[in-house]
């Protein structure tokens, strides 16, 4: 008792009921879910052997992946590119800038699907106005497909991939690339080999929380895919809502979370995931 | 469940107890102040009357309305008992859900009645009572253990009349006949009336459709995968239809009217082979109102004038086999149960649908992703 008091900080005590009251509350109802995968219908394993027994089980894992991996690709390069700017533009650009980064963010993920929808729909502005100037015949299909449901949600990604980014971004000493254009490196030099290296926690960390995200997306498939697209969330609300096969619901839901814990598993053997998540990096 | 919700409960839960006398008055106006119930009415009888209305559980946007002026008020003006909404959509999921964790908020869910067969039989449902409730207001094989069938709604098509307009398509076959009708369709995402239209589309008769021959439906369904889009929600249908992303497209029928009026005529509702899905009410496990009294408001939505209501309101057309001829003329085309279009609809069997719906969603679902 004497060696543990030694370690704890007695402050912890006063925090440890809300402590252990918050991980109640998270454990019990994952537990939940865990148990539900390995007992709805009946006890056993029938739930993730459906997995293997399944190929649309293993199909709409692909799909997700698939779309997950390129979102997170687009989003991070796009995100790239607008912390870059946000970084190098003057005080005044740079609070524009994130204003508007900011009000993308509030906006409804609703309103910005819909919104995608009237404008490349079959008769949006962008449709009519291309086959007003005669670019184009007939009018391209770029929602209620796979490629709509990519526009969407690379867009609703792009904020969440700026942020950790441009944190990043904002705490490398400027002097360095001052160095190495000192001596004699060209600018694309200093950015491949010095700039972009030192920005690579943060990218990881955007990447990460894009992908993560992007496992859960719902409204924006279910809405701009045509009901073509389905991705393991939707399948999931279905198997809870209208089929009550809440035994695949939890085990799909269970694996989503395996998979992301593995995920970040796999990071730390690179990295050490502090400084992802703007830790000190020593 | 909303904080909302838990201090309505809460306080549902005193009034019930104050009434009992379990609860004395002050405790219970202490508790009304708690739960933020502080409006004139922090009088104890009107609080209490909180108590004593029933609970609807249905779709929300104009269904609340409607279902408040045509039923409601025929129930408050016979029992004295209010009529309450809970709008979140009773989908079969959420209804085992708040059954099994024990904390029923809704008295009546306006649901499927194949969800009758499927929730009756674990126990999830209260029986319905055919003393109160009466087998003769709705179509024979509609009134089931537990639950009985109120509207109909339609799977119908509308087509636009200026890609076809010489030569209009007349029922699934041609809806399902891209060659002849060039053009994008859409479909309900869930199975339930695509499955039918695409056998009906291959030639199996209205009568002899169950059991569905799943593997001859889904391949229909398949041949015109290329130019299908897909809607869950009746928003989505008629959106897809009035933004012409298709140019012909399965819908409720009760859109369908919609959709004619807000595109002046251009789109057309087709309603032979309109597939007719009974709308149900039934009823959870344990509702908060008792049985009694939920079995008075379902007795009286089946009355010939709530359902004529429902029609003109919400488009839903009545299974009361009374109401049929007294639909008015204006709705003639638009309800399928009247004497224009009662000949040329086929029926759903609940019994199917619930013992075999989950395994067919997701059949369906596989062949369309």
């Amino acid at each position: 008792m004497l060696a543990l008091r030694k370690h704890i900080s007695p402050g912890w005590w006063l925090v440890a009921p809300f402590f252990l009251l918050v991980a109640c509350l998270y454990l019990g109802p994952i537990l939940n879910i865990l148990w539900l995968s390995l007992s709805d219908p009946e006890p056993g394993l029938q739930n993730y052997s459906k997995l293997v027994e399944s190929d649309t089980l293993a199909r709409i894992m692909w799909t997700t992946i698939r779309i997950c991996v390129i979102t997170t690709g687009f989003a991070v390069i796009l995100g790239y590119s607008i912390a870059y700017a946000m970084v190098h533009a003057y005080r005044r650009e740079q609070s524009f800038m994130l204003t508007f980064l900011l009000v993308s963010f509030w906006i409804s993920i609703l309103v910005r699907t819909f919104s995608w929808l009237m404008l490349l729909g079959r008769k949006g502005p962008i449709n009519e106005g291309f086959e007003a100037i005669g670019l184009i015949s007939e009018p391209v299909a770029f929602m209620r497909n796979e490629l709509g449901v990519l526009i969407g949600m690379v867009h609703y990604m792009i904020p969440y991939a700026v942020l950790p980014l441009l944190v990043n971004m904002q705490t490398l000493d400027q002097r360095v690339m001052s160095a190495s254009r000192n001596l004699g490196a060209s600018a694309s030099q200093t950015f491949f080999r010095i700039y972009l290296p030192m920005t690579t926690p943060g990218i990881v960390a955007s990447a990460l929380l894009v992908f993560i995200l992007s496992l859960g997306f719902y409204v924006t498939p279910a809405v701009l895919g045509g009901g073509k697209v389905l991705m393991v969330a939707e399948y999931i609300s279905v198997q809870l809502l209208v089929t009550v096969k809440w035994g695949v619901a939890a085990m799909l839901a269970a694996l989503m979370l395996a998979g992301v814990l593995a995920m970040l598993w796999i990071m730390s053997k690179f990295m050490k995931l502090s400084t992802v998540f703007g830790g000190a990096s020593s | 469940m909303s904080d909302k919700q838990f201090m309505r409960e809460t306080l549902v839960e005193g009034a019930h107890a104050f009434k009992a006398g379990k609860m004395d008055r002050r405790t219970f106006l202490a508790l009304c102040g708690a739960t933020g119930f502080v409006s004139a009415s922090v009088l104890a009888g009107d609080a209490q009357a909180a108590a004593d209305h029933v609970v609807m559980w249905n779709w929300g946007g104009q269904s609340e309305e409607c279902h408040g002026s045509a039923i409601g008020e025929a129930f408050t003006a016979a029992t004295g008992k209010g009529l309450k909404f809970d709008t979140s959509g009773p989908l079969e999921g959420k209804i085992k859900e708040m059954v099994d964790s024990g904390n029923v908020t809704a008295d009546v869910a306006d649901a499927d009645l194949f969800n009758a067969v499927s929730l009756g039989p674990t126990g999830h449902l209260e029986a319905i009572d055919y003393s109160v409730v009466s087998k003769e207001k709705t179509l024979p094989g509609y009134a089931l253990e537990h639950g009985v069938s109120i509207i109909l709604y339609g799977y119908a098509f509308v087509y636009d009349t200026e890609a076809y307009g010489d030569n209009p398509p007349e029922n699934w076959a041609d809806f399902f006949d891209t060659e002849k009708f060039p053009g994008m369709r859409s479909l309900y995402k869930w199975a339930n009336g695509s499955l039918e239209a695409a056998l009906l589309a291959d030639g199996v008769a209205g009568d002899a459709l169950y059991p569905l021959d799943m593997g001859r439906a889904l391949s229909k369904i398949k041949s015109i995968k290329d130019n299908s889009l897909y809607w869950g929600s009746g928003s989505a249908a008629h959106s897809m239809v009035v933004n012409g992303e298709v140019s012909m497209g399965m819908i409720w029928q009760n859109r369908g009217r919609n959709i004619e009026n807000d595109t002046d005529g251009r789109y057309k509702l087709v309603n032979n082979q309109a597939l007719a899905m009974p709308g149900a009410y039934i009823v959870p496990k344990g509702n908060p109102a008792g049985r009694d009294a939920v079995m008075k408001f379902i007795a009286t939505a089946q009355e010939v004038d709530a359902q004529l209501k429902l029609l003109d309101c919400l488009g839903m057309t009545p299974s009361n086999p009374a109401a049929f001829n007294k639909i008015p003329e204006g709705q003639q085309d638009y309800a399928i149960t009247s004497a224009k279009n009662i000949e040329k609809i086929v029926y759903n069997d609940p019994d199917w649908w619930g013992k075999n719906g989950g395994d067919a969603v997701n059949a369906f679902l596989e062949a369309i992703s």
